[in-house]
């Protein structure tokens, strides 16, 4: 448990977020404009549930059956994978139904042909007819409607828990996942069903989720430096690096599902149905899991430094042994002796002389009695 | 301190033991969606002259309805010329009939009486009881019956009568003077005296009503569902009960151009009326009942009646009406809306052929759910070995609180599957699968806390219960985001979002009372035995005696025990 591995288990990384948050920035920056473009040029592939398409109806007799009717469809070259099949009994006689993309006059009039050659009945007892969305515009309306409500009340929630910065991080945080999740099913067209919506939803949700709980421990820094002077950066990066293990085990913990239903699910048992679904949810699961860390801390790092109370340390970062003393005692080491401690470099292999004295230079255990 | 604990837990755990047996006893089970068992289709094919707009209203108030009765997944679309309604889980086709139930047909009623159901779930009562028809109104005396209605009122425009600007029925007048301002709503304490009635027992359970009406009334007028000939007992969308008489008209006696409106600073209600015989004269015949509380209108309200709801009972405020109609009263700005669309659709209805329903089968089928089920409870089991890798003994608390968690769920979406049509589809069910990992979060949350603590030099037995008390509030703060989402979209939305919302909200809930009452029990009973502290429990070290005392410790770490 010794080296890297067990400073990340231990919580005693010292890694500088917050120096290298252009890192994060660009490379976000990098894909939110790919998946804009992508989005303006290409758009999304919308399914037969938001865009509506053509269904026929048949008598499932005689040779037609649920499979020759998918292999008539795949004749037609029709996209099978977002048709819906069904059979409709109780009825006199048992029918199929068959919903797909729109096609145009001629494919519907071949497909209609097939059935009927198949069915052994008249061309006329197939039906053919457009069908609407079923997900219609006032669903989508109605949607965005709440989702707008969602986002003030959260915001309002955040301001009042935390503060208003966070909450306009956390959104913003929140929109880059989104914005990727989406563009990741415009660039690759997938297609958009219903459940790639409740995806993203997800995807929201645990972003918030994700970035809140980092928030909660920068929140908490906060008042623990309050009374030293620390500026901002130093504490969002001391808060990355207690809160690390945690992030990383709850994105480990979350994304193996989804894994699961990706390789297993949809990979090995072919349930194609779970493959968008979990596509969409591991990507999202990845970016909420980095934009938690890479773009909502420094993005609250870069508002809050501008306060009055941190304007004077913009800059000031104490890093690797510095962070680590920080981490324990609860104030930055003074001046002269972080000149001292910084160069002898590397966090882990503190020497003990410096961690005697960051100890006893400020005992901390009274102070986190009274605190915790 | 430790037996209040033990209690907890042991209370946690056969609660939600109890609440999956009831359930299992019960004969309580998932019911599944529309792509994993299929259900019932409705088929509604329209009759008559109509246009698309005015099925567009009817497909979006047949899904305001078949909303409203549960938290499935309906699938409402338009196939051609019909409207084909797809019902997950239903398997009876009656049923499914009496789900999607006769479709746009907006009637008038005359209130006859009206009351609250009490907020006692099994009985409610019509309160405030006037006559029944029949009976005798003396035996009645005891009872309070002042119903001054709804908190509508209609106003005419009889002011303004210069006849020559087009004729009736066919402007919007001005209607100043004689629009009345909206009556002081009087609602009779309704638990006293209703068994005195005793024709006062209504029976309701979520969709229908049964009165047990008295010998002295004329039983076989009165109809529990919407028939216009018979009089009915019809559940209000404002939560009353409106015992009404037989339909003197319906949505047709208006004009097209219903609107809502601001008037004098409320929200109004603005309807033209048809001229003629089947128009205002019938409008009119009716309101001069009401106007004058006749025997068939004594409550002088009229109720304004959509598929079997009362949507508004606006009290007539003068006998004759000539081109157009008022309601006023408390309306927020989407309830005048919400009737406006409702009078417009009543006035150029869609009218649909009897109905026919078909079984339906899935879409997706057994082999998605089998994949779904397999691979997930692989990734969940993924999760926990990875959990025992990381955190040794205390993982065990994780297995528990998902075993807790997950009979908690299993119960309320089996007992919900049950009483409002609650049906999993496959996004419902992958999205469960993947809120274990979501929720595996709080107790992550707490070990690294509690980690945090023993690195600290603190012994597990002091530290597990203030690490709670802090991972709580973390683990409050963010699920309360959670909730407001979901609470959120559930009111907001329709459809599959409405779902989603379900099932977050059902999972974070789960979330939150197995953190309180199943893990901080668990794990501050588990830091007091000596099978905790005596084992290697995190493989980590108190930090300050490595480093300040014990100083070479820092590289041999294994198996040092946290004290």
């Amino acid at each position: 448990m010794s080296g890297r591995w067990g400073r990340l288990y231990n919580g005693e990384t010292t890694i500088d977020f917050v120096g290298r948050r252009w890192w994060g920035f660009i490379a976000s920056g990098i894909v939110v404009v790919a998946t804009l473009f992508s989005l303006l040029f290409q758009g999304l592939n919308l399914g037969i549930d938001f865009e509506g398409g053509v269904a026929w109806e048949a008598p499932l007799k005689n040779e037609l059956t649920i499979d020759s009717a998918t292999k008539i469809l795949e004749d037609n070259n029709i996209e099978t994978r977002s048709a819906k099949i069904q059979t409709l009994g109780g009825g006199s006689s048992e029918r199929i139904r068959i919903q797909a993309d729109d096609q145009s006059a001629e494919v519907r009039s071949a497909v209609q042909k097939s059935l009927s050659e198949k069915a052994k009945v008249e061309v006329a007892e197939v039906s053919v007819s457009s069908v609407s969305s079923s997900w219609g515009r006032s669903i989508t309306i109605k949607a965005i409607r709440a989702l707008l409500v969602f986002f003030l009340l959260v915001s309002l929630y955040i301001a009042w828990r935390f503060e208003w910065k966070m909450a306009i991080a956390a959104i913003l945080a929140m929109v880059h996942d989104v914005v990727i999740s989406v563009g990741v099913y415009s660039l690759l067209g997938f297609e958009v069903t219903p459940a790639t919506v409740i995806a993203f939803l997800t995807i929201l949700g645990f972003s918030l989720y994700d970035t809140i709980v980092v928030f909660d421990k920068v929140h908490d820094n906060t008042g623990r430096f309050g009374a030293s002077r620390v500026s901002y950066d130093d504490i969002v990066n001391v808060s990355m690096n207690q809160v690390l293990m945690r992030s990383l085990n709850t994105s480990f913990a979350a994304i193996l599902p989804v894994l699961s239903l990706l390789v297993l699910g949809a990979g090995v048992f072919g349930a194609v149905a779970l493959q968008e679904f979990s596509l969409a949810l591991f990507v999202g699961l990845l970016t909420g899991a980095y934009s938690s860390i890479f773009i909502a801390t420094p993005l609250l790092a870069i508002f809050k430094s501008r306060e009055p109370k941190f304007r004077a340390l913009i800059g000031q970062r104490s890093l690797k042994a510095d962070m680590t003393t920080l981490m324990r005692t609860g104030s930055s080491v003074s001046r002269k002796q972080s000149a001292r401690i910084g160069t002898d470099g590397v966090g882990s292999t503190t020497t003990p002389i410096d961690a005697v004295t960051a100890v006893l230079s400020h005992p901390p255990r009274p102070r986190k009695k009274t605190r915790r | 301190m430790r037996r209040k604990l033990l209690f907890t837990l042991i209370a946690t755990v056969f609660i939600s033991i109890a609440a999956m047996a009831g359930n299992l006893i019960a004969g309580n089970k998932p019911s599944l969606g529309l792509d994993l068992q299929g259900g019932a289709s409705v088929t509604l094919e329209p009759k008559g002259n109509y246009d698309t707009a005015a099925l567009d209203v009817a497909v979006e108030i047949i899904r305001a309805r078949v909303d409203s009765i549960g938290v499935a997944e309906p699938e409402i679309i338009r196939q051609g010329s019909t409207v084909v309604i797809n019902l997950p889980g239903v398997k009876d086709q009656q049923r499914a009939l009496e789900i999607v139930g006769r479709t746009g047909e907006v009637l008038l009623r005359p209130v006859l009486q009206s009351g609250f159901k009490n907020t006692d779930a099994t009985t409610t009562t019509v309160a405030g009881q006037t006559t029944l028809p029949g009976a005798t109104s003396s035996t009645l005396a005891g009872a309070s019956t002042t119903v001054a209605g709804a908190t509508t009122t209609v106003a005419a425009s009889t002011t303004s009568q210069p006849a020559s600007s087009g004729g009736l029925g066919s402007s919007r007048r001005p209607m100043s003077a004689a629009t009345t301002t909206t009556t002081p709503v009087v609602i009779p304490t309704t638990e006293a005296p209703s068994t005195t009635l005793g024709s006062s027992e209504v029976v309701a359970t979520t969709t229908t009503v049964a009165v047990a009406v008295p010998p002295s009334t004329p039983q076989q007028d009165i109809s529990m569902t919407n028939e216009p000939s018979k009089q009915a007992i019809l559940e209000g969308r404002d939560g009353r009960v409106y015992f009404t008489g037989p339909s003197q008209a319906d949505g047709q006696v208006f004009a097209n151009d219903a609107a809502a409106q601001i008037n004098n600073g409320s929200w109004v209600v603005a309807v033209g009326l048809r001229s003629g015989a089947s128009g205002e004269a019938k409008w009119n015949a009716l309101a001069a009942q009401c106007f004058q509380k006749a025997a068939t209108c004594p409550s002088g309200q009229i109720a304004i009646v959509l598929d079997g709801v009362v949507i508004s009972a606006p009290v007539v405020q003068t006998a004759n009406f000539s081109g157009s109609v008022q309601i006023s009263g408390d309306f927020k700005e989407a309830e005048a809306k919400d009737l406006a669309k409702i009078l417009e659709f009543g006035a150029v209805p869609v009218r649909f052929d009897s109905p026919t329903a078909q079984t339906v089968s899935a879409t997706l089928g057994k082999d998605s759910l089998n994949a779904a089920l397999i691979s997930g409870l692989v990734g969940v089991l993924l999760v926990l070995l990875f959990l025992f890798f990381y955190y040794r003994r205390l993982a065990i608390v994780v297995v528990g609180g998902l075993a807790i968690s997950g009979m908690l769920q299993w119960s309320a979406i089996s007992w919900l599957s049950q009483r409002n049509g609650l049906a999993l589809s496959l996004s419902g069910i992958t999205g469960i699968i993947v809120s274990i990992g979501v929720t595996v979060d709080s107790y992550v949350v707490f070990f690294e806390k509690l980690k945090d603590d023993v690195l600290g030099g603190k012994t597990l037995r002091n530290s597990a219960s203030r690490s709670f008390d802090a991972a709580w509030r973390t683990i409050v703060a963010a699920d309360t985001v959670s909730l407001i989402g979901a609470v959120v979209l559930w009111f907001l939305t329709v459809g599959s979002v409405r779902g989603f919302a379900f099932f977050l909200g059902l999972s974070t809930f789960c979330d939150i009372l197995v953190a309180f009452f199943f893990t901080r029990p668990t794990v501050i009973l588990m830091a007091r035995s000596k099978w905790m502290n005596g084992a290697n429990m995190f493989g980590v070290h108190a930090r300050h005696k490595d480093e300040g005392i014990e100083v070479s410790a820092g590289s041999s770490t294994e198996g040092v025990v946290a004290r």
